[in-house]
């Protein structure tokens, strides 16, 4: 009897030690979770600088250029602007295609380029070839500024000398938005041909095709600061 | 030579000048009405002591040429001369502000794609010739 009693104790003993040994392992498993969660946590940091990082080289690497197209072949293009050329990669998965439709864009295909048009690319370079995440087909506009050396009245056309000695001539249309500074106010006021004088400044906006001959032009805007304001 | 001649003489040499004088100065206001090229009154260039002086020159701190912008709006940073006109122009806004301090900050539209902007300043000491700059900035929709 005696031994069946140390018998049972013996297996109680037993029973109570992988017991406690159980409850002493249920924290050592929180012990070790953790841990897991803090790890997850350093790699999704990890990931995020990293995608940080490589969002931030992209930005550095983006460039955009502009120009005439001069060849459209497969996926590729050639812009042409002041005689530099630059070569322009499509990545079917990456490109897309734009026409700017004054604030608008509608998306076209690529197969729509066509040569002569305007693009503007932007994406990463890399051995001088940039490979385009977005082009757009747009107007190509020239800012510039000068003094009026002629105004034409018959024909509604004037002549500008610019500071680096270029000679434009702009053609002022009815659709030619034309402002004149107030020299009291500096506010703009609209006005018409006959307010133009010899010897004003003008800032012109207009638009460049590439085709035009004797730097002839049809002005979008004009800007004209009156001579009086020189010589107040 | 009778008395009433010389006075008569006199008189009409003085009412001739005084004539002369008023058709120079009308024709004047007359040519700069018609709109010629007309120079600098010389008196001012003659007052105008630029000996020593030098001028603030057009710093333009933002943005840079050929940058990409994800936003339709930018700011102009930078310093020009006290008091200068400055104007900015692009094909879709005209800026005209007269820079009351050195330091400018003015806020501006981009239309979506390139845009070419002039900044030119046109000093108040008339006898300085303006400062240009020329930049070309990119508005690329982050949503392209």
């Amino acid at each position: 009897m005696k031994k069946i009693f140390l018998f049972i104790y013996f297996i109680i003993c037993l029973f109570g030690y992988f017991a406690v040994n159980a409850i002493a392992q249920t924290p050592s498993i929180d012990a070790t979770s953790s841990p897991t969660i803090a790890v997850d946590k350093d790699i999704q940091q990890l990931k995020d600088k990293i995608a940080n990082k490589v969002s931030e080289i992209r930005k550095q690497n983006n460039r955009a250029i502009s120009g005439f197209v001069t060849n459209v072949d497969g996926n590729t293009m050639k812009l042409s602007t002041d005689g530099e050329v630059n070569q322009v990669k499509f990545d079917d998965s990456l490109t897309k295609v734009f026409k700017v439709l004054g604030t608008t864009k509608k998306e076209i295909k690529k197969e729509d380029i066509s040569k002569n048009d305007y693009a503007i690319a932007s994406g990463v370079v890399s051995d001088n070839i940039i490979t385009a995440n977005v082009v757009l087909i747009d107007e190509n506009f020239v800012v510039d500024s000068g003094k009026i050396t002629e105004i034409n009245k018959e024909s509604y056309n004037i002549k500008v000398l610019t500071t680096d000695k270029s000679t434009y001539s702009l053609d002022i249309e009815t659709t030619t938005k034309q402002y004149m500074v107030n020299i009291k106010t500096l506010l703009l006021e609209t006005i018409g041909f006959s307010k133009l004088k010899e010897g004003d400044t003008v800032h012109f906006v207009v638009k460049k095709t590439g085709l035009e001959k004797d730097n002839n032009y049809s002005a979008t805007k004009i800007l004209i600061v009156p001579q009086e304001y020189f010589i107040k | 030579m009778k008395k009433e001649t010389i006075i008569a003489v006199f008189f009409g040499l003085l009412f001739g000048g005084v004539v002369a004088v008023f058709i120079s100065l009308k024709s004047r206001d007359i040519e700069l009405a018609k709109n010629k090229v007309i120079a600098p009154p010389e008196e001012k260039v003659l007052s105008a002591n630029l000996t020593g002086t030098e001028m603030q020159p057009l710093v333009l701190t933002e943005p840079s040429n050929d940058a990409i912008f994800e936003k339709n709006t930018i700011r102009f940073k930078g310093t020009a001369a006290k008091d200068s006109l400055i104007i900015i122009q692009s094909p879709i806004k005209d800026l005209v502000v007269k820079n009351t301090q050195e330091k400018f900050d003015f806020e501006f539209p981009l239309a979506l794609g390139e845009n070419s902007i002039k900044i030119v300043v046109y000093p108040k000491e008339k006898q300085f010739r303006p400062q240009e700059k020329f930049i070309k900035v990119y508005f690329i929709d982050s949503e392209l």
